[in-house]
This record gives structure tokens, C-alpha cells and sequence, in this order.
């Protein structure tokens, strides 16, 4: 608009030389010219940019109000033909201040409604002349399509990376320095250009992360003072976005160890091993006694195994120590609930949740940090996002169409009598409670208090519950036996650092066990009071 | 040959015995579960005692729970007027609140208003909620953050039943830092 108006000041002087030198044909010409181009200025002042105006709306006004339907505020599509343009002004920009100054309409506006407007001062007249074309329903400049087009500061990072990082640091997998890959979702990217740029200075600060980071590796990161801020958000945005080109070839390592471990599936491989043994270990015995036998009575090789002294006594060891060792596996599996994974009566997704959206575990199992129990949440906790989301519109999972899941929400409205067409409670409705299904039980037997793990150890929530943010269906990923709870107190090292107030029987105990650091274990975590009471 | 077809038969029913558990949507078996089961009613269990068949109960009307701190102002913009004029923060301006508000900010703010405030968080990126303003933006204050935390403004619900009334001076405390160093 600027530029607009600039050259319109310089035609306009164009045009007052041109009144002395040119002909009154020419001046006449000009004279147009300049009018329409005025007309031109005035007239895309009284439109708007409507994209413009979109932008706008969406962070100043959206949060009340929606073009085609009611929220807090009246739905805005068309308010250009029911009120005054100057008035619209005036009222967006302070409704207060108007109200005050005994205008009759606003007085009546803000009247018809409970909640009062916000003002919005910040706002221009040419903002608000931009939001108002929106309203009109306006075409918005087209949305460029969803083109994955990658950011050219993503090649320019490469180049950065591999100048620089890849000494030591690979994208995918850990080199010397941890892997690269997706950082910026585990740091935050100002604190990821400090800590590039200089380590060692951001550690001197006495920040806390970037001590505790420098604390968890021997090798001490070089600092690249000579990265520009351009190179290093070029860099971040390698991270983040990664080799465009390269397909990702999913890993599958199997872990021998944990297959053991896991109840189930190690009883079928043992057994085979077993049975292979047995086989093998039979074909031996045929082999060494079958020809003197068969020479004797000439009977057939499986009749001699099958009468064989030695075989059969063999047999006999070996079904009756599979068969302890079968009873003992299924004696061990009762009531651990590994897998667990009941039908809960709304379709909550955590992977949709927590995972696509990012909303932290303890948004909504606020009491995790206090209580003993982590609690499910009451259905208010869930009307604080669903009040404005009554629809499903992401990814579609298991088989779900949008109106299975769009009938999902409903179900929340429905314990909570929430009438989602003009956005309040019902009076008077009987509220149902949803009855969640438990899958986490621990037997009364035992104590186990959330608030000591979550606030007191700093434990992640996904330690014990699995990765959670993946899971459309929960179900239970620990065992939750005896075996497990004192395996992770034995190998968990105790954070001295946060509380200085037990310092001195800590540094008694570090003294005791002649280690660094003390273990959970080493602090009575073996007790056998601590948990059975 | 007879033994044979015993052992098999047993075999076959440790087997089974051993693949009991198929239907993951039921729990496992438990063995004499006197005491694996509470004699109380547990959190969130059912309960015949209350009309409304519910352990977790609210308060009753008029009382005031262990640990729990009475709020007065109502929930009209009248009541926000009057909390954004005369309420204080009871607590110490310190780092220690602070780097609990900074936490707790994280857990129950970022994820609309952005991890600075600007309201820019994941849920408006990803368009589910428009509109969040930045803070400095609004004029605010201590009592009013407050007040909004407690009743929710607009199409932000309340957030009183998850945060105690400590941990909501430390956010409000946290906010007003966030926004004094957005208007620097």
C-alpha cells in the first residue's frame, strides 16, 4: 500500500509538470490516468486483502468466533451487511471504550451476550478493513497445495553437517555424540544454538541441561564458534526434516536377551532347542547301537529306538524336566498382565493424544504428581479441548471411519450433557459416568505411590507404561511383577543434585558401599516394608 | 506304545495349560486372589454406598477439603474485573517457584499458548485451536491469570481441578515473566 501511495505522489507531481508543458489531449489523458489509479488506491482500501484477513482472523479472532456458526461470539460471516463498516471498526478495536462513550448499538450488542469482547487495540484500520473482506466470504488467495517441498536451508545444513558434525556425530545412530535425528524434538532449538556455538560457555553459564548433558559423556563436544546463525538453523532444519532422498530402512534388531525374558515366547524356543537335542541325541544312539541289533533280529531301525533301554530312560528325564520346567512357566505367568489391552467403552487413542498432538501425560493425569494414584481423568479435563473440537479431522486409524470417531466424542458430550450446537451444558442433565476399564492393577498386597516416582525420581511416565504416544489401543507394557520393580531400583542411580537436604547420609552411604553413586537399592529400596505394609 | 500316547496326552495339556491366557481383552488368571483384591473400594471403583455409585466423590457443599484454598471471585467478568484489580500473588518472587511454574507451564499451558507465551503452542499449529493470543498482546495481570486459570476464559475451560492452588500462583508467576520478556 505504501508503494501504491508513493507512486501515486510521484504521478500526481508527474502530472502537475505536465499541466505546464503538454498539450491538453496529453493532459487530459494524465489527468485520467491519475484519477483512476486514486480510484484504483481507494477502492482496494475499501476491499481489503481477504488472505490477509484470514491470517488475521485466525490468530486474533478465531478463538471466539468462526465464520459460519457460533462459538463464543456470533458466527461473522456476512457482518459487513448488518453493521456499519466505521462502527465494526470502532468496536473491534476497543468495544469498551465505545460502550462508554453511550453509543446506543453497542450498548445492546454487548448486552444480548454474557461474555465481554476483548479489545483489540493492536489492530489498524487497514486490519480490520482486511479481517471485514474475509468476512464477506471472500475467495482467500489460493492455498499453495500441500507440495513437500523441501527447504532449500535443509541442503545448505547437509553441507554444514558434514563440513562440521560428522566427525563425530552421525544422523541416525550414535557416533561419539548422540544421534542427530529429530534433536529438535527433544531440545529446545535456541538452547541447541547456544549449546552449538559454545559448549563450553553455555555449561559455565551454570545451565542445568547442558551440564547434565556434558556430564553424561566422557567426550567434550568441540564448539563452533564460526557457524553463523544461519548455518545452525540450516543445520536444525537437516535435523529435523533428515535425508529427503534416502529411504529409511526400518531396523529390526532382536535383543536374544529380552526375548528370555519375555514369558511366552521363551518357552517355545527352549522347547524346540529341546526337542532338536532330543532328536539328535537319538539319532546318535541309533546309529551306534542299530547295526549290532539289526544283525541280530533284523528288526526295523524305528522298533529298535523304540524298545531301546537307554532311550527311553533318556525320554523319561527329559519329559519329566520339560514338564517341571513347563509347570513352573505357566505357574509364573499368572496374573502378570503383559499385554493386556481390554476394550475401553470410548475409543481413546494416546497415540492421537499425546502423540500426534503432543499434550504432555500429566495435562490430564494431573494427579500423577501429587497422589498416590495416577489419576484417570474427570471428563472436564477432556471438555477443555472437546468444548471447540466436536470433530475428528486427523489421520484415520483401526479401521475407524470419521463418523465412527466423530460418534467417539459424542460419547464425552453425552456423559457430560453437552449440547454442542449452541455450545453449553444442558441444564438439569443426570451426567453418566464413563466407565473406563483398568489395566494397570497392582495386588492390594503391595504399595506403589506415583507421586514418589513422577515427582520425587523424575521417572518418565513411558519407563514403566511403554511408549504410550503409539498406542491407539492402550494395553499394559510391563510385567509389573516383584522381579521387575527391584531390577529398576537396582540399577537406578539416585539424583543427589535436586535435593541438597539428604546430602550428608547420601555421601555416608556413597561411603559404605565404597561407590559414586548410591542406587535406589542402596537406599532401602529392598526394604521389604517399603512396599509390603 | 501306550506310553507314548500318555506322554503326548500330557504333553498336549501342559501345552494348553501353558497358552491359557488368549484373550488379551479379559485379564489373566489369578491364583487365590484374597489378597490381590482390596477389602476397601479402590480410587475410582464403584460404590453402592453413594447415590450417585461412585467412590470419588466431590466435596460436600459448603465444606472446604484438606489442602484446598477457597476462591471468591465469581465467575462473571464483574468477578474477573475485580480479581484483575486487588488479587495478589501470596508467593515469593523466587527461582525456585519459578522453575516449578516454568514446569508445570510446560506440562499445562505450552501445548496452546507456546512454550513462550507467543501462542503459538502444538494444538494451534496444528490448527485444532485458532486465535490463542500472545501475552503481550493483552493487558494482564496477576489476579486476572489467576482468575482465568481457575474458570477458564472463553473457549479455555478450567484448569482449577488439575493444579492446586500453589502450583496456580507459580504458573501465574511464570506467565508474568514469559510476558514481561516478550515486551522487552
Amino acid at each position: 500500500m505504501k508503494i501504491l501511495y508513493q507512486s501515486r505522489k510521484k504521478i500526481f507531481f508527474l502530472s502537475m509538470k505536465s499541466v505546464k508543458q503538454h498539450s491538453p489531449l496529453s493532459r487530459l489523458v494524465i489527468n485520467s490516468l491519475v484519477f483512476l489509479l486514486f480510484f484504483s488506491f481507494n477502492l482496494t482500501a475499501q476491499e481489503g486483502d481477504a488472505a490477509n484477513g484470514e491470517k488475521l482472523f485466525k490468530s486474533t479472532c478465531a478463538a471466539c468466533h468462526r465464520l459460519d456458526k457460533k462459538l463464543v461470539g456470533p458466527a461473522l460471516k456476512g457482518i459487513t451487511e448488518k453493521r456499519e463498516q466505521d462502527w465494526l471498526i470502532a468496536w473491534i478495536k476497543d468495544n469498551q471504550g465505545l460502550i462508554n462513550s453511550g453509543d446506543k448499538l453497542a450498548k445492546e450488542v454487548s448486552e444480548s451476550t454474557p461474555a465481554a469482547m476483548t479489545a483489540n487495540p493492536q489492530l489498524s484500520d487497514q486490519d480490520i478493513i482486511d479481517i471485514l473482506a474475509y468476512t464477506k466470504g471472500e475467495k482467500a488467495a489460493p492455498k499453495a497445495a500441500a507440495a513437500q517441498e523441501v527447504d532449500p536451508g535443509v541442503g545448505r545444513g547437509k553441507k554444514v553437517f558434514k563440513a562440521n558434525c560428522a566427525a563425530c556425530h552421525k544422523l541416525k545412530g550414535k557416533l561419539i555424540g548422540p544421534e542427530l535425528f529429530k534433536i529438535g524434538d527433544k531440545r529446545d532449538p535456541d538452547w541447541l544454538k547456544l549449546w552449538i556455538k559454545d559448549n563450553n560457555a553455555l555449561v559455565a553459564s551454570g545451565d542445568k541441561l547442558a551440564k547434565e548433558v556434558s556430564e553424561s559423556t566422557p567426550a567434550a563436544m568441540t564448539p563452533f564458534p564460526q557457524l553463523s546463525d544461519q548455518d545452525v538453523e540450516d543445520l536444525l532444519k537437516y535435523f529435523a526434516v533428515g535425508d529427503v532422498a534416502k529411504a529409511t530402512t526400518p531396523v529390526a534388531t532382536s535383543d536374544n536377551k529380552e526375548m528370555f525374558n519375555k514369558p511366552g515366547l521363551g518357552v517355545w524356543t527352549t522347547l524346540g532347542y529341546t526337542i532338536l537335542a532330543f532328536i539328535l541325541l537319538s539319532l546318535i544312539v541309533a546309529a551306534t547301537t542299530n547295526k549290532r541289533d539289526s544283525e541280530d533280529t533284523g528288526d526295523s531301525m524305528l522298533k529298535t529306538l523304540f524298545f531301546n533301554p537307554f532311550l527311553r530312560f533318556l525320554l523319561l528325564i527329559f519329559v519329566l524336566l520339560g514338564g517341571a520346567w513347563l509347570t513352573f512357566g505357566w505357574l509364573m505367568q499368572i496374573d502378570v498382565n503383559v499385554g493386556y489391552q481390554p476394550i475401553q467403552p470410548i475409543k481413546f487413542s494416546h497415540a492421537v493424544h499425546a502423540g500426534d498432538n503432543k499434550i504432555d501425560c500429566q495435562y490430564c493425569h494431573s494427579s500423577a504428581k501429587n497422589s498416590k494414584t495416577s489419576g484417570v481423568p474427570s471428563a472436564n479435563v477432556c471438555m477443555n479441548c472437546h468444548k471447540t473440537i466436536s470433530e475428528y479431522n486427523g489421520p484415520l486409524f483401526g479401521g475407524n471411519t470419521k463418523e465412527d470417531l466423530d460418534k467417539e466424542i459424542q460419547k464425552i458430550y453425552d456423559a457430560v450433557g453437552w449440547d454442542k450446537e449452541n455450545l453449553k451444558y444442558i441444564e438439569g442433565y443426570k451426567q453418566k459416568p464413563v466407565k473406563w476399564i483398568r489395566i494397570h492393577n497392582l495386588a492390594d498386597f503391595v504399595n506403589y505411590n506415583h507421586s514418589q516416582h513422577v515427582t520425587v525420581a523424575g521417572v518418565a511416565c513411558q519407563k514403566c507404561h511403554g511408549p504410550v504416544e503409539t498406542m491407539h489401543d492402550m494395553k499394559q507394557f510391563s510385567p509389573l511383577t516383584m522381579g521387575w520393580c527391584i531390577d529398576c531400583h537396582r540399577n537406578t542411580k539416585v539424583d543427589l543434585t535436586a535435593n541438597g537436604y539428604y546430602k550428608n547420609i547420601h555421601d555416608q552411604l556413597a561411603k559404605k558401599y565404597g561407590v559414586k553413586e548410591v542406587t535406589e537399592a542402596q537406599m532401602g529400596g529392598l526394604e521389604c516394608g517399603k512396599c509390603h505394609y | 506304545m501306550k506310553n507314548i500316547l500318555k506322554i503326548t496326552f500330557a504333553l498336549a495339556f501342559l501345552f494348553t495349560m501353558s497358552s491359557c491366557w488368549g484373550d488379551k481383552t479379559k485379564p489373566n488368571y489369578q491364583y487365590m486372589p484374597d489378597m490381590y483384591k482390596p477389602v476397601g473400594y479402590e480410587t475410582y471403583s464403584q460404590n453402592p454406598n453413594f447415590a450417585n455409585g461412585m467412590t470419588s466423590q466431590l466435596p460436600v457443599k459448603g465444606t472446604i477439603a484438606r489442602g484446598q484454598v477457597p476462591y471468591e471471585y465469581e465467575n462473571t467478568p464483574e468477578g474477573y474485573e475485580l480479581a484483575k484489580a486487588e488479587l495478589k500473588n501470596p508467593l515469593e518472587i523466587n527461582e525456585k517457584n519459578l522453575a516449578s511454574g516454568k514446569k508445570l507451564y510446560d506440562i499445562n499451558c505450552a501445548v496452546c499458548h507456546g512454550k513462550k507465551g507467543q501462542g503459538d503452542g502444538v494444538l494451534v499449529q496444528r490448527e485444532k485451536f485458532l486465535g490463542v493470543p500472545n501475552y503481550k498482546d493483552r493487558q494482564i495481570t496477576e489476579g486476572s491469570i489467576y482468575h482465568v486459570i481457575m474458570y477458564g476464559r472463553n473457549m479455555m475451560g478450567s484448569h482449577a481441578s488439575q493444579l492446586k492452588a500453589k502450583e496456580r500462583w507459580q504458573i501465574t508467576m511464570y506467565v508474568q515473566k514469559l510476558r514481561s520478556d516478550l515486551l522487552k
